[in-house]
C-alpha cells in the first residue's frame, strides 16, 4: 500500500535560477508525492506528469510524437486561425465580455483535438462541458496547492467518471475500431487519427508504458486536455492584466494586434512574470546533492519559479518590470523556468509559447508563434481594452496567485448578432 | 556516431556525438537547435545522430547536449565530455 507524503524529513528552497535548472535536471528528483493506488485515493495515479524514470520516458516518446514542428504548423496556420475568427465572432456578441471563459474556450478546441476528444468546434455547449473537465481536473493538478484537497479529490474523481462515460468512452470507441482496421490494412496511415489517445491505444500493448489499467489511459487524456487549455487560457489573461497594467496600454495592444512576433515576445514575458506554477515541487527519490545541498531521500525541494524567472544577471536590470523586448542572451528561454526544464519540461511549450524568438528578431517561414500570441493578436485586432466597470477576481481555490477566474474587459469592435 | 573528419574540410578532430536511447524521450529539442545533426527516428521515439554533426556548429552541439531534457546526448571530444553540466 502507498503513501501520500505530507512530512518530509528535510526541506531545501532554491531560488536562483540556475540551481532550480540544476534542480529540475537532477534524476534522482520526481514529481511523485503520492504513490497511492488511485482506488487509495492518488487522483493522478500513473498520469505521465508525475510518473518517474523509465516509465516515464517510454509515455513521453510515443506522447512526443504529437508535438512535432509538423503538426504545430498544420495546428497553428490551417486549423486554429478559423477555429479562433468563428469563435471570437460568436463569444464576443456585446461590448463586455468576461475573457476568461472566452479564453478557455478558444484553447479547449485544440487541445481537445491533440488530446484525442471528438467536439463539434462550433457547438458550445460541448466545449463549455469540456472546459467545466478542464477546472476540475485543474483543481486535480494542482492539489499540493488547494485549500480544501479532500474536497477537490471528490470531486475529480466523480468528474473522471463522467468524463470517461461522455466523452473518453465515445472517442475510444472510434479509434479501437479504425486502428484495427488499420492492422488489417483496411485503412491507411493518414486514415488514423494523430493524437494522444490513438497513440496509446496503439502502443497499449507495450508493457513499459503500464496502460493495462483502462482508467490510466482516461487521467492521461484529461491531462493532455487540462494542459492543453488552462495554461493557455490563464496566460492569455496575464497578457492582458500585464499589459493593462502599463502607461502605454493602448499602444501595447495596437502593437500586438498588427505584429504576431511581438505578440509572441508578451507571451513570453507574460510566462515570465507569471509562471502557472510559482513553487515547483520535487521529492527525492534517493539521496542526492541539489546546487551543493545534500537532500535525503524523501527530502522535499521548493523551487521558487518566480525568483528564478527574475534573475537580474540573466533577464537585465528591472528584471520584476514588464518589458518583451527585453534582451536575453539567446541560451536563456525568455520564459525562465515557466515551461519547467529537464525530463518533465512542459510538452506543450512549443504548442502554446512557440519557438524561442530567434535571436536576429525575424521570424523566418519555418518559425511557430504559439497559440496564445494568435489569441492575443485576435483579442487585440478587436480593440480589447479594461473594463472600468468590472473587477477582475483571481481563482481563490489555490494557492497560485497567478490563476484568474473571471476578467471583464471592453472590446472596441465586437459583433452584434442582431 | 564517431566524427574523425579533417579539421580542413570542416569537421571536428575526434569529436563524438552520442545519444543515449534509453535516455532519450525524443523531444526534438536536439533536433529543432542543430536540424543537420540530429533526427527523430520514429519507429523508436528517439533521436539519432547523423552525419551532419561532422559539420555543425560544436557549441550548438553542445548547447543541443546541456538543454536535453534527460542528459542523453554526449559530446565528447579526445575522450573529455565538452559539456559538464545543463
Amino acid at each position: 500500500m502507498g503513501e501520500l507524503l505530507t512530512e518530509f524529513p528535510a526541506t531545501v528552497v532554491l531560488d536562483r535560477y540556475d540551481e532550480i535548472r540544476e534542480a529540475l535536471f537532477n534524476p534522482n528528483l520526481s514529481r511523485t508525492f503520492d504513490s497511492r493506488s488511485y482506488a487509495e485515493g492518488n487522483i493522478r495515479d500513473g498520469v505521465v506528469s508525475i510518473s518517474h524514470g523509465p516509465v516515464h520516458r517510454a509515455r513521453r516518446r510515443i506522447e512526443n510524437t504529437q508535438f512535432r514542428p509538423d503538426v504545430l504548423r498544420l495546428y497553428e496556420r490551417d486549423l486554429f486561425p478559423t477555429v479562433l475568427d468563428g469563435l471570437l465572432d460568436v463569444l464576443i456578441d456585446a461590448p463586455t465580455v468576461d475573457i476568461f471563459p472566452v479564453a478557455e474556450l478558444l484553447s479547449v478546441v485544440l487541445a481537445a483535438r491533440r488530446a484525442g476528444i471528438d467536439v463539434d468546434d462550433s457547438d458550445l455547449d460541448q466545449l463549455r462541458e469540456l472546459v467545466h473537465y478542464v477546472d476540475v481536473f485543474s483543481q486535480g493538478s494542482a492539489i499540493l496547492d488547494a485549500k480544501d484537497p479532500e474536497a477537490v479529490r471528490q470531486m475529480v474523481y466523480e468528474g473522471y467518471d463522467a468524463f470517461e462515460r461522455d466523452w473518453v468512452r465515445p472517442s475510444w470507441d472510434r479509434r479501437a475500431d479504425l486502428i484495427e482496421r488499420h492492422r488489417r490494412g483496411k485503412i491507411g496511415d493518414e486514415d488514423l487519427p494523430h493524437d494522444i489517445l490513438a497513440v496509446l491505444l496503439v502502443h497499449r500493448d507495450d508493457p513499459k508504458l503500464e496502460l493495462d489499467d483502462t482508467g490510466r489511459v482516461v487521467r492521461e487524456v484529461a491531462t493532455y486536455l487540462q494542459g492543453g487549455t488552462h495554461t493557455s487560457a490563464q496566460t492569455l489573461v496575464n497578457a492582458l492584466d500585464l499589459i493593462f497594467d502599463q502607461p502605454a496600454a493602448g499602444e501595447l495592444v495596437q502593437r500586438c494586434a498588427g505584429d504576431l512576433l511581438f505578440s509572441q515576445r508578451v507571451i513570453h514575458e507574460t510566462l515570465r512574470l507569471r509562471p502557472t506554477t510559482p513553487r515547483i515541487r520535487r521529492r527525492a527519490e534517493a539521496d542526492t546533492v541539489v546546487a551543493g545541498r545534500a537532500v535525503p531521500r524523501n527530502g522535499l525541494v521548493i523551487l521558487d519559479a518566480i525568483a528564478g524567472n527574475r534573475d537580474a544577471g540573466l533577464f537585465g536590470p528591472n528584471p520584476e518590470s514588464f518589458d518583451p523586448e527585453r534582451s536575453v542572451d539567446p541560451s536563456v528561454a525568455r520564459w525562465g523556468l515557466s515551461f519547467g526544464a529537464g525530463a518533465h519540461q512542459c510538452p506543450g511549450r512549443s504548442v502554446g509559447g512557440g519557438f524561442p524568438i530567434p535571436a536576429d528578431g525575424h521570424a523566418d517561414e519555418e518559425h511557430i508563434y504559439g497559440l496564445v500570441a494568435l489569441e492575443l493578436r485576435a483579442v487585440c485586432a478587436r480593440g480589447v481594452q479594461p473594463d472600468p466597470a468590472g473587477q477582475p477576481e483571481r481563482d481563490t481555490r489555490t494557492e497560485r496567485f497567478t490563476r484568474w477566474a473571471h476578467y471583464p474587459v471592453r472590446f472596441e469592435r465586437w459583433h452584434d448578432p442582431a | 556516431m564517431t566524427l574523425e573528419h579533417d579539421l580542413a574540410g570542416g569537421a571536428h578532430v575526434g569529436v563524438d556525438v552520442l545519444v543515449d536511447p534509453d535516455l532519450c524521450i525524443g523531444s526534438g529539442d536536439c533536433v529543432r537547435l542543430v536540424p543537420g545533426a540530429f533526427q527523430i527516428d520514429e519507429d523508436q521515439g528517439v533521436s539519432v545522430p547523423q552525419d551532419g554533426a561532422a559539420t555543425a556548429d560544436i557549441d550548438l552541439l553542445v548547447r543541443a547536449a546541456q538543454g536535453c531534457p534527460t542528459q542523453a546526448i554526449r559530446v565528447v571530444r579526445d575522450g573529455a565530455v565538452l559539456h559538464a553540466s545543463n
